[in-house]
């Protein structure tokens, strides 16, 4: 089974697929900047799009299958009445599949049922306990709902319904403490892992809110100009364990932590200790819906047969999120790109 | 920071400053950098680190479509948002002043991506060499593309960049009554361009229109001898770059455009043959510094905000705003969409209803400029922005100049109000007649208190409907 390798137990990955294109209804995504898993392989998105096209703003509803990618339905819109949001950031289900939506500028969580069917919201702008100020991740164990609460740099737990429950973490660069964060996973005890977004790292708390690590380097500091000089266009090599900016953060069965590594245009992989074990830079080429389009119009045909380079389609450029499901599928938001990359947890080490 | 109280002249002098050199500034800000002292201010503009003077990590997680600018309107609304909250004004300043020069438009382009990554490099390279900016426009994807030279051949050439890169972008038909350039140079230039060409890269989405990337292709470069202003060799592009910036012709050309933009306005390029520059004095110390330093466009806006003739009084509020002038103007005075908000689309779509169009310019030639700005259509868009936004006293800008009309004294009178706001937003002068005819609007209101809430609010309202009308004024259309 495991092998040892250079002092970390090893782990093989390898890429299986890239779902998804660029649409504002229907079969596409745009700027999807979380997703959370239903069951029988569907998958919610949250498509962030911008505000002169945004009727690209909605959650879908498709299915992520090893035939490939098929849309079931989409829901909610853009707006500040009942059911829409202006900058939805993140999404989480509960038990029942009911499915919770944050929004960083209306500072509240929408809540639909499993077929995306308006059930409420709510939410109040502040500081104080149990109040918002720019929601961002979120997170479900026994339905009790973890809210990465980022301009008050803390974690606040509500019930289903929001009522309040407790809270933890302050402004600051300390042990446990948080500057803006953004994205929030649990492992299969329940710790929780927060993307500390301004500090560059990842901290782990245990179920109660206590400290418990920090994992990363601060590398980059904000600076941009890797995600825009370069994404979509090549990979620049960035040193291992150095986060720019991290926007997401997952742990899979086995206690290994990955992180979408915005500003780096990367995905790492560390282990639960924090040693980098590998990084996703990207591996894409079309998706069956991107097929679908290309085929249609002989001009792209031809265009895209005249590309010297591919490297630009392959690559992750500023990935928000990353989630791995139960049989080891390790799935990247590549936000700008409107697609999902999938690759593979092996059990035993494949040649590729 | 010295600590002596700045003078009135002081003010109007940054003020003056900071609307030319970058898009004006919040009140609070021309005292401070007042204070800062204007030597101070100046080497400052002219030296911004190489990091972007903005928090780009907040402006991404807040406009992830800014990554990939797939439609122009993103591009657009990027830009304004960069020029709003860009420390570094002049670095931003100058990459609108080679967009009005270097005209690639969207419109023909159709890839927002390719005409939004040359506004980028605008941006990195506007303060830069100017034989560089040059070399680097003749592989960008959006010039060659507009200007057809993916349609120009070893064996058919295609005149259309050729002649421009002269005409527009470098040297201007003639000076001093001579010819620039002959219609032979225009041959051999586009000669020497052949090759220069276009290939296609993939989609984002991943389909749609290709951006393209550059690629020189040697089978298609006509490799033969050329003479190319008075010089005769095997010419390639960058030698043709490299002749065309020893040109008397191109230092006119650069600082004629620069006095243009900055100081006063000149008559359009294809004039420039006949008409003198206005002030040849002020022309040939630019001339100086572009060959003093090889053609580095720093050292001649050192030498041009050092200048007499830049803070001369008689050029300040005597060029017409262009509309981003206009839009971010008004945007940074009132401190809006200083942090990411929605409604900055709407902001953004201003400068276009007003005639200015970011990454679409009407034609190679760019915009008619200067008086051209204005007519009665774009009049009254902006007039009807300027005071739809001063008049908010609820911005943090527009707020803060009201608590400084407040701060004047318990009572003010209607020409206190009026010459108050006047000064707040320039400082500004406008005629007598209409100065008249504010103060007597705002005289009929009453008294001016601020004493009890119910008169604070008053006093907001009037204060910000002076500002409103102060915004509808000629004066007010200058900058």
């Amino acid at each position: 089974m495991a092998s040892v390798f250079l002092g970390i137990n090893d782990r093989t990955f390898t890429y299986s697929f890239v779902a998804g294109r660029s649409e504002f209804q229907g079969t596409g995504f745009r700027n999807p900047m979380d997703f959370a898993f239903g069951p029988d392989n569907t998958i919610y998105v949250v498509n962030r799009s911008y505000e002169s096209r945004s009727d690209g703003t909605r959650i879908n509803l498709f299915i992520l299958g090893d035939e490939g990618e098929e849309y079931i339905t989409e829901f909610g819109g853009y707006g500040e009445g009942p059911g829409q949001f202006i900058w939805p950031m993140s999404i989480a289900l509960d038990s029942q599949t009911n499915v919770y939506v944050s929004d960083e500028y209306l500072h509240r969580i929408t809540i639909f049922d499993k077929d995306g069917n308006y059930v409420g919201h709510w939410g109040t702008q502040g500081s104080g306990d149990g109040e918002l100020d720019r929601p961002a991740g979120l997170a479900i164990r026994d339905d009790e709902l973890y809210v990465v609460d980022s301009r008050n740099h803390r974690v606040q737990k509500f019930t289903l319904d929001g009522q309040y429950i407790s809270q933890f973490g302050s402004f600051g660069s300390g042990p446990g403490e948080l500057n803006t964060p953004w994205g929030i996973g649990l492992d299969k005890d329940g710790n929780i892992f927060v993307a500390d977004w301004r500090n560059d790292r990842i901290q782990s708390f245990t179920p109660d809110g206590q400290w418990m690590q920090s994992i990363g380097q601060p590398g980059g500091a904000g600076d941009a100009s890797i995600a825009r000089e370069h994404g979509g266009i090549r990979v620049v090599n960035r040193p291992v364990g150095f986060f720019n900016r991290p926007t997401g953060v997952a742990v899979d069965k086995d206690g290994d932590v990955y992180v979408a590594d915005w500003l780096n245009n990367r995905v790492q992989v560390m282990t639960p200790e924090g040693r980098f074990i590998t990084e996703f830079t990207g591996d894409a080429g079309l998706s069956k819906w991107g097929v679908g389009k290309i085929e249609s119009n002989p001009d792209m045909i031809r265009q895209r047969n005249g590309v010297r380079d591919f490297t630009p389609e392959k690559v992750l450029w500023a990935p928000v999120a990353v989630k791995v499901d139960d049989n080891g599928r390790v799935i990247i938001a590549d936000t700008t790109r409107h697609r999902f990359q999938v690759y593979q947890k092996n059990t035993e080490p494949v040649l590729v | 920071m010295s600590h002596h109280a700045v003078s009135q002249e002081e003010i109007a002098l940054m003020a003056h400053l900071l609307r030319r050199a970058g898009f004006g500034a919040s009140r609070d800000e021309i005292e401070a950098r007042a204070h800062q002292g204007y030597d101070a201010v100046v080497e400052e503009l002219l030296n911004p680190a190489d990091a972007p003077g903005i928090e780009e990590d907040l402006m991404y997680r807040a406009y992830p479509s800014y990554f990939d600018k797939a439609a122009i309107e993103t591009g657009q609304t990027e830009i304004v948002y960069r020029m709003i909250n860009n420390k570094h004004q002049l670095k931003e300043k100058m990459a609108l002043f080679w967009h009005t020069i270097l005209c690639a438009g969207d419109n023909k382009v159709d890839n927002a991506r390719t005409t939004s990554m040359q506004y980028d490099a605008f941006r990195e390279k506007g303060m830069g060499n100017f034989k560089e900016l040059l070399l680097w426009l003749s592989t960008d994807p959006a010039m060659l593309y507009y200007l057809d030279n993916i349609e120009s051949h070893k064996t058919a050439v295609n005149e259309n960049y050729g002649r421009e890169l002269l005409e527009l972008f470098s040297l201007g038909v003639g000076k001093d009554g001579d010819f620039n350039y002959s219609e032979d140079d225009v041959k051999a230039c586009a000669r020497a361009f052949t090759g220069w060409n276009l290939a296609p890269t993939v989609p984002v989405f991943p389909y749609g229109r290709t951006p393209f990337e550059f690629r020189f292709d040697p089978a298609d470069h006509d490799y033969g001898e050329k003479t190319f202003l008075g010089e005769t060799g095997n010419w390639n592009g960058d030698d043709v770059v490299e002749i065309i910036c020893k040109q008397p012709s191109a230092a006119r050309f650069v600082a004629r455009k620069l006095y243009d933009f900055f100081v006063a306005d000149e008559p359009p390029v294809p004039s420039w043959r006949l008409s003198e520059p206005r002030d040849l004095a002020a022309i040939e110390q630019l001339e100086k510094a572009y060959f003093d330093s090889g053609y580095e466009i720093t050292a001649m806006l050192r030498v041009l905000f050092h200048g007499d003739f830049f803070k001369d009084e008689a050029i300040r509020y005597a060029k017409v705003k262009s509309p981003a002038d206009v839009v971010i103007g008004t945007m940074r005075m009132a401190q809006d969409h200083t942090e990411p908000k929605p409604g900055l689309f709407f902001v953004a779509m201003e400068p276009k209803y007003m005639g200015m169009d970011l990454l679409n310019p009407p034609t190679v030639e760019g915009w008619h400029m200067g008086r051209e700005w204005i007519n009665s259509g774009s009049l009254i868009d902006r007039i009807n922005f300027a005071s739809r936004v001063l008049g908010d006293t609820e911005l943090p800008g527009v707020r803060s100049m009201v608590n400084r009309l407040m701060a004047q004294g318990d009572s003010l009178t209607a020409e206190q109000m009026v010459d108050g706001c006047l000064d707040l937003v320039g400082p500004l002068t406008i005629s007598d007649e209409t100065r008249q005819e504010l103060v007597g609007h705002v005289s009929r209101g009453g008294a001016l208190l601020h004493g009890t809430e119910e008169e604070q609010a008053d006093f907001s309202r009037r204060a910000g409907e002076t500002f409103q009308m102060i915004a509808t004024t000629s004066e007010f259309q200058f900058g």
